[in-house]
């Protein structure tokens, strides 16, 4: 078994100006894949990302405040789950509630080093 | 994980939100609230993914109003006020619990905001829509089968209203609170009608306005000094209404009339708190619209089956509904009345008193009535050419269905 980070790309709920219900209705979906994930023990850990950042860059170390993207481009979280192989994930990745607002899922395998 | 949130909680926990941050930050602050409640349901998306609180309602209303404060702080020009309003909530609620009472009264205010007279009728609907029912524009739209655009101006500048006349989060005073309620009564009767008119495709829409007229009703209900003959009466009314809502489409959404809905779907328990609310209503001496048409609603639901209805009855009522309030409306159905009891010229002279310009877009109901009066006529050239102008002045599929399947009986005939 690999260890597998699944990011999750765009669908920035603030900006879509979901309505109570809806985003209910979204996390009730989020719950569900939580849970089928929890109840196939593949699940092992992730979070939510808070949409504004800090970014430092070059040699004086000059530091910038964020939003740096767009919405449709900015990371909103990631989870990392164990799986034979990269289409095993992808599999897994077809319940995101998210597709439908324009969110994007990215699969990348967690590097592991020889000791 | 198996904690369930129950349906519908964010949207009717939005409004107790708004309006017990209303009370403590004030009206003035209304958008601020707003921002700050829709910012806690977007993290309470994410948080509770991996933890739901043990109590959501006080997680909800605790985050939205420490966001508030963060939002405030800031916008640096209003810091003054700003601590003012901290010190204050802090001096009141140490350990952010808000009471059951405190939340429900809030609300209570909030109805009376909505349904202020500075305010005009239709902002009226869309904002208690929005800020006590937790619908966002385009929900409204939806409902409302408005433009969202439209919406969104309404909404806008009823909050702009709202502010520039400092409207006082407080209920009316002593002698002014029947005149008050009046126009609450009838904002709460125009949210339930557009809800069970409304042919909209979402059956959950419909049943959402409906469901949140009798909620606030029954808010108002609860406090002595709204109680009156009238809100009983409203309540009975839209008890007896709403016990027919699941027969009146069938499982392919389409409509059906009362002659042919299954009355063995009608639902009794709701028929019984209308029973009861109805002979509340009756202990008070003024005597209401709401009152006879809560009577004919009885009217129809004592009928074992649709050829069993007492039309003479039915006919009574509306005549004495239009000795009280003449209305367009009151004047067809009285029209129909007089055809299931045959009275075909009676009938005719009604409909033909009729400005049909007053029934706006209702209008295609008048056509629909003048053909089953051809109908009865047997002049069935002039039914279809009634049906056709039903079916161009409906701009609402699930009628123009209906229509439509009616002129293709009636050709068959």
């Amino acid at each position: 078994m690999k260890d597998f980070m699944m990011i999750f790309i765009g669908a920035d709920y603030q900006e879509l100006g979901l309505s109570p219900e809806q985003l209910q209705d979204r996390m009730g979906k989020w719950f569900g894949w939580n849970d089928k994930m929890e109840a196939q023990g593949i699940l092992k850990g992730g979070n939510a990302l808070v949409p504004v950042a800090k970014r430092v860059s070059g040699p004086d170390r000059t530091i910038t405040d964020g939003p740096f993207v767009e919405g449709k481009e900015l990371v909103g979280g990631y989870y990392i789950v164990s799986a034979e192989n990269a289409e095993a994930v992808v599999k897994i990745a077809e319940d995101y509630p998210d597709y439908d607002l324009g969110g994007t899922v990215e699969i990348r395998e967690i590097m592991v080093f020889d000791q | 994980m198996e904690q369930k949130i129950v349906d519908h909680l964010f949207r009717h926990q939005y409004g107790k939100m708004v309006a017990i941050l209303i009370r403590f930050f004030g009206l003035s602050n209304i958008e601020t609230i707003e921002d700050a409640v829709q910012d806690t349901f977007i993290k309470a998306t994410l948080q509770w993914r991996s933890q739901i609180p043990e109590n959501p309602e006080a997680w909800l209303i605790k985050v939205a109003k420490n966001r508030t404060i963060d939002i405030l702080r800031s916008v640096k020009a209003e810091k003054n006020r700003f601590e003012k309003v901290a010190h204050k909530v802090v001096s009141n609620h140490t350990n952010d619990i808000f009471l059951d009472h405190e939340i429900e009264d809030s609300q209570l205010r909030m109805i009376f905001v909505a349904c202020h007279p500075s305010l005009k009728p239709k902002e009226q609907i869309a904002f208690a829509l929005r800020t006590i029912s937790g619908f966002n524009s385009k929900e409204i739209a939806a409902a409302l089968l408005i433009k969202e655009e439209t919406i969104k101006k309404r909404l806008s500048r009823a909050k702009k209203v709202i502010v520039k006349n400092k409207i006082k989060f407080e209920f009316p005073s002593a002698n002014e609170v029947q005149q008050r309620l009046d126009r609450v009564m009838e904002i709460i009767y125009l949210t339930f009608n557009e809800g069970f008119h409304s042919t909209n495709k979402t059956k959950l829409i419909r049943k959402d306005l409906c469901g949140e007229a009798i909620r606030l009703t029954k808010l108002l209900l609860k406090k002595e000094k709204f109680r009156s003959g009238n809100l009983y009466a409203l309540f009975a009314l839209m008890c007896f209404h709403a016990s027919r809502l699941d027969s009146k489409t069938n499982s392919s959404n389409e409509i059906v009339n009362l002659e042919h809905q299954d009355r063995s779907k009608w639902y009794f328990p709701l028929i019984k708190v209308g029973n009861n609310a109805m002979n509340k209503a009756m202990e008070y001496e003024v005597i209401s619209i709401y009152h006879f048409e809560a009577a004919i609603a009885a009217e129809h639901l004592k009928a074992k089956t649709f050829e069993n209805t007492d039309w003479n009855k039915i006919l009574y009522w509306y005549s004495e509904l239009y000795q009280l309030q003449p209305s367009t409306f009151t004047q067809l159905n009285m029209a129909i009345v007089n055809l299931q009891l045959n009275h075909l010229e009676v009938a005719q002279r009604i409909l033909d008193q009729i400005s049909i310009a007053k029934l706006e877009q209702r209008a295609y109901l008048y056509y629909g009535c003048y053909a089953e009066y051809y109908v009865k006529k047997k002049d069935i050239v002039m039914a279809i050419s009634c049906l056709n102008k039903a079916i161009l002045k409906t701009h609402n599929d699930l009628e123009k269905d209906y229509l439509i399947k009616r002129k293709v009986v009636l050709k068959s005939l």
